[in-house]
């Protein structure tokens, strides 16, 4: 550990400046470097960063404390032990395992140990739902973790890892592979026939293929791409939208490891059309593990010419790409947040209008696309649209990969075409006996039995990937209860209806698990819950409640007037 | 004579990007640029220039719509969602305060699902607001209050928090806060930081948790913060306020054995009529005259006497820092000189610019110079003990609640300044005796110091100190009439809500030295032919920009003298002035302020008979003599940024 001082941090400032700038989108790589160096920010740390940033000190901490994996006020421990406490690892035990942590570390979560070895947190979704209780340590994943594993895990720690068991890299599990994961195409492939095409061609291509956003909102890319390469502006920005933070979504995670190249080919595209020369890969920071791996592939794509100046040869295209990690904030996965993020503020969506292709990073046109968007565009350019719009629907084309966790035999990433049933799907994973299927992760829909001939299409039930199977003997309340804990805890805090809303429903449940909930309240609060549906500002808050809705209506007299359990 | 010209500082906002006003460069026919757009409100079909947010469109038209982030002074936040609407074809609400119309559309303003939805977040600040209506300092004038109101709030729908979890911070002598009030609109924030460059709030944490914080939870007295009370001003609720000493100020009353003298600055007396339901603009200068009698006041004296003190001191200032750098070729003469009579300004210089402390002028306010003449001058023509002597100063500010407070601000062997009021607390005051101050008969001001000029008022407006310098030096150095160049001696270069004005003025000619300064001076010969370089700024984000300018020997580092306001409009936008502000009921404030400049016989600060009285009787050796420098003058403390 590093003891801070007014020297040590100058000399961190300036070669922290030559690495980053000294402009405020410098503001979280630098105090991500700072935080691992140091173990937490200190008073001297945060006034320090902002005056060498020209802003006020209190502006650091508000970005510092917006993000879970910055600390303030006290060191952590040198190993920060991160348990998911997200909805699929909740189902699979994650309540034994934190308190067998408790019990081996003897401090509760949000403590440090007193040696300064252990700081126990929970954190949201890993994108390990597929294998969970999962838990992070540092930049280390475990997945499966089981009460009894608890003990060798940190004494594997106190070796510093010499004879782990524990394997570094934990694999995705995928279970089908369908077109878009069997390309078979070889890296810059899809960029150099992009190359060959005239910027308005490749529009065409992404458009007649189909191809809408694969995070969840679904816009249809080529309109996106379309209105930020008509924007006039010198600079243009590309983003890769890694911040896969929807609870139940893993196949990001999987495509950014097996699949970078394809990723990497589709941002280079985009630039093309849009005439960007700079981008990022906004990668979430609870994917830390990745970042070495990434940035040595940026570096190896530009070794091989696909990436920096004068790409694939062609004169005078020049495209800049950089890493930023994350740190811990669910809401930059929406787009106007990330973009914040990205700036150096605090992750708070922005008014739209206007919108990023108009006005994104530092005012200037940005398109922000999904990892699985922008392979999808690479794999069209290479292969042709109509290779993609051939599986789905009419409004959904093309296939999907989807993360499916939860109460089913084959959990792990899916592959499907678009307009697929629930029914269907369940029968591919092994859960037919489920009583309700969360679609979209926290923010989608909860979707009860009697519904399972829906069909999955952005048109029906949309999904950005996530799906969770909930079990004949699941208990809905406490699902209900696992979402609004996470949206009070991840809302942004901006907007009323999402920031005071989703305690409000979060109270609700409290009382029903009491048995002490009026039905006429649970109606103000379904009401409630349509009110921030359409109120509050952004994505996150308009689907926070969606969960809530559908379990309150749909699961009634599972809910209302319980006899609580004793302890 | 030019002004104003071809002055141009680098405007980039540093408010965060969220929260910047939206520009809008494709819209879908982009031919509409600059053009009318069609829109329909409630069935009103009406055309407004492209970019006119919906609440704009909708105020044309008489339609209110609810707001509590907005603030006409800020940028928009669109946080709040009170103010949502339907836009026909979308399927969420939009925030009219945050869209910019710019293709026809269609919008509701009070659809069932609107009316639900507002009602719905007012429920929802409600239920966390903690505190009743009958305790707060702004109950009748809340918009929380007003809003639960115009939409029937007669239960607490989600409940109501009762038990207080962040406490109040009485810590600062100038901004009291009580967390458990915010209902957090951010407009502190974006007052703070955008307005003022101070930034001592931001938004902390997220989710459930995010609160509006101050660094590291440090108390008020604590943080980096210039007292400007801004923040006061634009705060919907009753989460931030003055820290009121009228209890004492009524003890001190009470009690017979004190001499309670009263000094009234010129701002508030334009604005105080706003706090009896009077519209912006009226001034009720004498009938407060009478109020402040009735109330049991012993006198009641102008602070625009000490405000020509001021100007003949600073002036004098200014005329031996030019005369140091252009003849005797000192080089240690810090020029442009700055002004020092705003309170908030200076503790901004001393914390964000405390190399430059040396530009400033050494004389004290004008409030501080009254309140040493007071407990000396006064009290020996008087033969009162100055320990018996309180002194109440009748302020539109904040800052100079602390500014009193000033450990150096002992000259008279007092404290020289025992209270400061603002326009807020007496208005208070009033109306706990009663008094109906729009009826009030007139009163004059109580002598000696009766006398005042017109120069003397405006220096509760931006760029009054200025114009009343102006007048002074002028005629001082040319012996000629300042109406030989300005009509009716009014500065108009110097005038108005820009945010940083410019003029010169050439000295043609010069005249000879007047009695008063001939002991500092002996010709003005070396001011013939020269051009004195003025600017004029308020808001400290405008000062900060100043600085910067002249730090990087920019054009208005060429400048002779430099007026500095903390406060947006200067005095009559301070901190202490009735709530609410905006920039329409400021221009009242200051047409009401020009007005009695107008009206006033003697509209020079050297003409003052009872200053010149003061330097003949007591302050023999001159301005800017030994005496005065004990009395009038003061020096500065460099502060820093540090927080610790």
């Amino acid at each position: 550990m590093q003891a801070i001082s007014m020297e040590s941090l100058q000399k961190d400032f300036t070669e922290l400046k030559a690495k980053y700038g000294d402009d405020r989108s410098a503001l979280l790589p630098i105090l991500q470097d700072l935080q691992e160096k140091y173990r937490y920010l200190s008073d001297l740390i945060l006034q320090e960063t902002a005056h060498t940033l020209g802003l006020h000190p209190v502006e650091v901490e508000g970005v510092a404390s917006f993000y879970s994996f910055f600390k303030t006020k006290e060191q952590q421990g040198k190993y920060v032990i991160r348990l998911c406490q997200t909805i699929s690892c909740d189902l699979e035990g994650k309540a034994n395992v934190a308190r067998q942590l408790e019990n081996e570390l003897g401090i509760k979560f949000g403590e440090t140990t007193k040696d300064h070895m252990f700081t126990l947190e929970y954190t949201n979704c890993l994108g390990m739902c597929d294998q969970g209780p999962a838990m992070m340590i540092n930049d280390r994943l475990f997945a499966k973790v089981t009460p009894a594993k608890v003990s060798k895990i940190i004494a594997d720690c106190r070796n510093e890892y010499i004879k782990s068991d524990f394997p570094k890299v934990v694999p995705s599990d995928v279970k089908k592979s369908g077109p878009i994961l069997e390309h078979g195409v070889i890296a810059g492939e899809g960029l150099k026939k992009a190359l060959e095409m005239k910027r308005p061609d490749i529009i065409y291509h992404i458009r007649q293929s189909g191809l809408k956003g694969r995070g969840g909102a679904g816009f249809p890319t080529s309109i996106k791409w379309q209105l930020a390469a008509a924007a006039k502006d010198e600079q243009k920005y590309v983003v890769c939208n890694a911040d896969e933070g929807e609870p139940g979504t893993f196949k990001d995670r999987y495509l950014l490891f097996n699949h970078t190249d394809m990723l990497l080919d589709g941002m280079t595209i985009a630039a093309y059309v849009l005439g960007a020369t700079k981008g990022f890969i906004y990668l979430r920071g609870e994917y830390l593990y990745m970042k070495k791996f990434l940035e040595e592939k940026l570096q190896e794509r530009k070794q091989m010419g696909l990436l920096g100046d004068n790409i694939l040869g062609k004169e005078g295209f020049n495209f800049h790409l950089q890493l930023r990690m994350g740190a811990g904030a669910y809401v930059c996965g929406e787009e106007t947040a990330l973009i914040e993020s990205l700036e150096g503020e605090r992750g708070e969506p922005r008014n739209r209008p206007p919108f990023p292709v108009d006005t994104g990073f530092q005012g200037h046109p940005t398109a922000v696309n999904n990892v699985e968007t922008f392979i999808d565009a690479a794999l069209i350019c290479a292969k042709g649209h109509e290779w993609f719009s051939e599986h789905g629907t009419e409004q959904s084309k093309g296939t999907k990969l989807f993360s499916i966790s939860g109460h089913c035999d084959n959990p792990g990433i899916y592959e499907l075409p678009y307009g697929i049933t629930i029914r269907e799907m369940l029968k591919e994973v092994g859960g037919e006996d489920a009583k309700a299927v969360q679609v979209g992760g926290a923010s989608g829909q909860c979707i009860p039995a009697k519904d399972f001939d829906r069909a999955i299409a952005y048109e029906d039930a949309s999904s950005g990937g996530s799906i969770i199977v909930f079990g004949p003997n699941t208990d809905m309340l406490k699902v209900a209860k696992n979402f609004m804990e996470f949206f009070t805890e991840e809302s942004c805090g901006q907007c009323t209806p999402c920031r005071d809303g989703n305690p409000k429903l979060l109270e609700g449940i409290h009382k029903l698990e009491k048995g002490r909930c009026s039905y006429s309240y649970l109606k103000e609060l379904i009401n409630l819950g349509e009110t921030m549906q359409i109120a509050s500002k952004c994505g996150l808050g308009q689907s926070s409640a969606n969960a809530f809705i559908s379990i309150m209506t749909n699961f009634q007299s599972e809910v209302l007037g319980r006899v609580p359990e004793k302890e | 004579m030019p002004d104003k010209k071809d002055f141009i500082i680098d405007d980039k906002a540093r408010a965060p990007k969220s929260t910047t006003p939206s520009k809008v460069t494709i819209p879908e026919n982009t031919e509409a640029i600059g053009a009318l757009i069609a829109v329909e409100i409630d069935g009103h079909k009406l055309k407004v220039p492209m970019g006119t947010t919906i609440l704009e469109a909708a105020k044309k038209i008489g339609i209110t719509i609810p707001t509590l982030c907005h603030h006409e002074d800020l940028c928009v936040a669109g946080v709040c969602r009170i103010c949502v609407v339907e836009v026909e074809g979308m399927r969420t609400l939009q925030a009219s305060c945050a869209y910019p119309i710019t293709s026809p559309i269609n919008v509701k303003t009070h659809t069932r699902k609107v009316r639900r939805a507002r009602r719905h977040i007012l429920d929802l600040l409600l239920s966390n607001h903690v505190g009743e209506c009958y305790s707060c300092v702004r109950n009748n004038n809340c918009e929380l209050q007003s809003l639960a109101k115009e939409y029937g709030v007669d239960f607490y729908r989600f409940g109501k928090r009762t038990e207080p979890v962040h406490g109040k911070d009485n810590s600062s002598y100038s901004i009291a806060r009580d967390m458990d009030k915010c209902i957090l609109c951010r407009r502190c924030i974006r007052t703070c930081i955008d307005l003022q460059e101070v930034g001592v709030y931001d938004a902390v944490n997220k989710g459930d948790k995010t609160k509006i914080g101050m660094f590291l939870d440090k108390q008020m007295s604590e943080q980096i913060c210039i007292n400007c009370g801004q923040c006061i001003n634009r705060c919907p609720v009753g989460a931030l306020k003055g820290n009121d000493p009228s209890d004492i100020v009524w003890d001190a009353i009470d009690d017979p054995k004190k001499h309670v003298v009263m000094q009234t600055a010129p701002a508030p007396r334009a604005g105080i009529g706003e706090c009896f339901g009077l519209e912006p603009g009226t001034p009720l200068t004498y009938e407060m005259n009478t109020a402040l009698k009735l109330c049991g006041f012993d006198r009641v004296f102008d602070t625009n006497f000490t405000a020509d003190l001021t100007i003949i001191e600073e002036g004098v200032e200014l005329i031996q820092r030019l005369y140091g750098a252009l003849v005797e070729k000192k080089s240690n003469v810090a020029l442009p000189q700055f002004t020092s009579c705003s309170p908030g300004w200076i503790k901004y210089i001393e914390h964000f610019k405390p190399e430059m402390l040396a530009h400033v002028s050494s004389a004290k306010s004008p409030q501080q110079m009254f309140g040493a003449v007071i407990k000396t001058y006064y009290a020996q023509l008087h033969n009162i003990d100055p320990a018996d002597i309180v002194t109440v100063a009748l302020m539109p500010c904040t800052a100079k609640k602390f500014e009193c407070n000033r450990p150096e601000m002992t000259d008279s062997g007092y404290k020289d300044v025992d209270f400061g009021l603002t326009t807020r607390e007496l208005a208070q005051m009033f109306k706990e005796a009663g008094i109906e101050l729009p009826k009030l008969e007139k009163t004059p001001f109580d002598n000696p110091f009766g006398d005042r000029t017109g120069s003397g008022v405006i220096f509760g407006a931006t760029g009054g100190v200025m114009e009343a310098a102006i007048r002074t030096v002028y005629e001082l150095v040319t012996g000629k009439k300042v109406e030989n160049l300005f009509d009716h001696a009014d500065i108009i270069p110097v005038r108005g809500m820009e945010g940083i004005k410019y003029a010169e003025l050439p000295i043609t000619e010069v005249g000879p030295v007047p009695d008063i300064i001939k002991h500092l001076i002996p010709d003005w010969n070396w001011l013939k032919g020269a051009t004195l370089k003025v600017a004029v700024c308020h808001g400290t984000a405008n000062a900060k920009k100043v600085l910067e300018n002249i730090e990087q020997g920019g054009k208005l580092s060429e400048c002779h003298f430099i007026e500095f306001m903390a406060c947006p409009g200067g005095c009559l936008g301070g901190g202490g002035m009735p709530i609410p502000t905006n920039e329409e009921i400021r221009k009242a404030r200051a047409r009401a302020i020009y007005a009695e400049d107008s009206e006033s016989t003697v509209r020079k600060s050297h003409e003052n008979p009872d200053v010149l009285k003061l330097y003949q009787e007591f302050l023999t050796e001159g301005p800017c003599g030994h005496k005065s420098h004990k009395l009038l003058h003061t020096h500065y403390t460099a502060r820093g940024k540090k927080i610790v």
